[in-house]
């Protein structure tokens, strides 16, 4: 059966909302703990910042499979994280959309804090010496003043958070599995396909799909950077 | 007990060392000084920008930095306004909202500072819609003025504007500035890098060389010893004389030191009328005699008050009603016997002096 004419048919459809879904919350839920991260190593000198550096860092080189097997150990009910959760709020993530979001927001974070680091360093710490001056104190000077001169950056961070979050495949298979309708996505679905006879034919739609959301929030990410360097602002 | 009380002693990592004990008790104190000379670090760390490894700050009656007793008020509690060199306004907001940014911690204390009065002294009345892209260096400076003032600070510490400012622009900074001053009466502590500044604004003033104090007290005594007579660049010594009286006839301007007259450069018709004027102790010639026949239009009594010797020239200070110092080689001042009490004259060109309003 088909949607949209005969443009999709329902698994794909679906893949396509779960991908949107699952790159959009991964995105949103990442991005506090970027900003933190982001704004820590751009501003902050302390001993063993080296290792916040490369526990963030980590996701970045690390196999996603490897990524997906931790966090899977983790966060399973039985895990030290899943277990918690299962005992307080009686949460489920792992096989879950939501362990999905979990894989992306993981790997995907390094590329975020990246991008929210570059334009906190970007920011002249002046700028913050005179909010304080003025009688801001660290987190009102932070709110008013760094957080709105960054937000340039912080959507540039989401973009990229998120385009990352549409190709996630190896750690969101070990974390959230492969069900239909639940937490195939758009790499999941296409790898399905393609496992199938004649699939490999089959699978162009998809293909092309990922083509072009993934070039398309690059696009965006581009132009904002742009803006940002003839605007003078972060 | 004095206003401000500054004591510091700091090694950087580039091998200089900042060592420096002031008191001030006056309403507008001036740390001059060529660059590297520490002056700016000096303000960073009475706001508290900067903790020197030994260092004391006491304003008022209240101790802001005393590293011995481990106390050291955070900025925000320090209540005071910097404005820095390069204004640092904050990009994203308009000026009415730089303006305003600091009026939170204002309503907390007693000094009354009106926003209204501020825009008006400050003329940024009609910027207030702006953001400060579209500013020019000027205005950043005055919106920074107005910003540091509304939060109601007790010292308001102002680094020199940017050398990329033209002279007269950064002259008309301190006018605006000497209106806060006169205004609001806040202790002001004025980072310089010229010696007429110093003169027109300063009370006192603290004259710096590679960390270090090398004279200190009112301009005329401070400016006189031979660390800044002895100057060159931006620093070199410099003649600021008080108009007492200027007017326009016939686009000519003349002014007027006591009752000794003042042939002024032809200056824009649309300007304001000068009230200073500006001369290099080098176009300063000295007669005995009051000289018939020379093309210099000025020639103004005075009486010798001293000499000093600074690199290999004498400069001799002169009272013709306000201080003046002139250069003479010291062949010159062999040849004409200058001792203190002499009377001479000094000639001067109108086109020597530079006027500022």
């Amino acid at each position: 059966m088909h949607l949209f004419g005969s443009l999709l048919t329902i698994e794909e459809a679906s893949a396509l909302r779960l991908s949107f879904q699952v790159a959009t919350c991964a995105a949103a839920v990442g991005l506090p703990f970027a900003v933190a991260a982001g704004y820590l190593l751009a501003r902050s000198h302390f001993r063993g910042k080296w290792l916040i550096e490369v526990l963030v860092n980590l996701p970045l080189v690390l196999p996603p499979v490897v990524v997906g097997y931790l966090l899977l150990v983790c966060f399973s009910p039985r895990g030290p994280v899943g277990s918690l959760l299962s005992a307080w709020f009686g949460a489920r993530i792992v096989f879950t959309w939501w362990g999905a979001v979990l894989a992306s927001v993981v790997v995907s974070f390094p590329l975020m804090v990246r991008a929210i680091r570059l334009t906190f360093q970007g920011i002249d710490p002046r700028l913050e010496m005179a909010a304080q001056s003025l009688g801001a104190g660290r987190l009102r000077t932070f709110l008013t003043v760094s957080l709105p001169l960054a937000r340039r950056g912080l959507i540039a961070g989401c973009v990229l958070g998120f385009a990352r979050s549409l190709g996630e495949f190896g750690a969101t298979i070990m974390v959230a599995g492969n069900i239909e309708g639940q937490t195939r996505t758009i790499p999941l679905a296409i790898f399905t396909l393609t496992n199938q006879p004649g699939g490999i034919d089959r699978s162009w739609r998809l293909v092309g799909l990922a083509v072009l959301l993934a070039g398309g929030a690059l696009a965006v990410s581009e132009w904002l950077e742009r803006r940002r360097s003839t605007d003078g602002t972060a | 007990m004095a206003l401000l009380d500054f004591r510091c002693r700091h090694p950087f990592s580039s091998g200089f060392q900042l060592d420096v004990a002031f008191e001030s008790e006056h309403r507008f104190t001036t740390l001059f000084g060529p660059s590297g000379a520490g002056k700016t670090t000096i303000l960073s760390i009475i706001a508290g920008f900067v903790t020197p490894r030994e260092g004391y700050v006491r304003l008022g009656d209240r101790t802001l930095l005393d590293t011995d007793h481990r106390v050291s008020v955070p900025v925000k509690s320090r209540s005071v306004g910097v404005v820095f060199q390069d204004a640092l306004l904050f990009p994203h907001l308009t000026v009415d909202a730089n303006l305003r940014f600091g009026q939170r911690r204002r309503r907390k204390q007693k000094r009354v500072v009106d926003f209204g009065r501020v825009v008006e002294v400050l003329e940024v009345g009609g910027l207030l819609k702006r953001h400060p892209r579209n500013l020019s260096g000027g205005e950043k400076q005055r919106v920074a003025l107005g910003r540091a003032l509304l939060s109601g600070p007790e010292l308001l510490l102002m680094d020199e504007p940017m050398a990329s400012l033209d002279a007269p622009l950064k002259t008309r900074i301190l006018a605006y500035l000497e209106r806060v001053v006169i205004e609001w009466n806040i202790p002001t502590l004025y980072v310089s890098h010229s010696q007429a500044e110093v003169r027109r604004a300063s009370d006192w003033v603290v004259i710096l060389d590679q960390g270090r104090i090398v004279a200190r007290g009112v301009p005329e005594d401070a400016l006189g010893q031979p660390a800044p007579l002895g100057w060159s660049d931006s620093t070199r010594p410099m003649n600021l004389v008080r108009l007492d009286r200027v007017e326009r006839t016939d686009g000519q301007l003349k002014g007027w030191i006591g009752s000794q007259l003042l042939s002024l450069p032809p200056q824009a018709p649309s300007g304001l009328l000068p009230r200073f004027a500006m001369f290099s102790p080098a176009h300063v010639f000295l007669s005995k005699q009051d000289l018939a026949g020379v093309s210099a239009r000025n020639h103004l009594r005075g009486r010798v008050c001293r000499l000093a010797t600074s690199n290999q020239a004498i400069f001799v200070a002169i009272d013709i009603g306000q201080i003046i110092w002139a250069e003479v080689t010291p062949a010159a001042a062999n040849e004409m016997n200058l001792r203190a009490g002499d009377e001479v004259f000094c000639l001067l060109k109108a086109h020597g002096l530079s006027l500022v309003d």
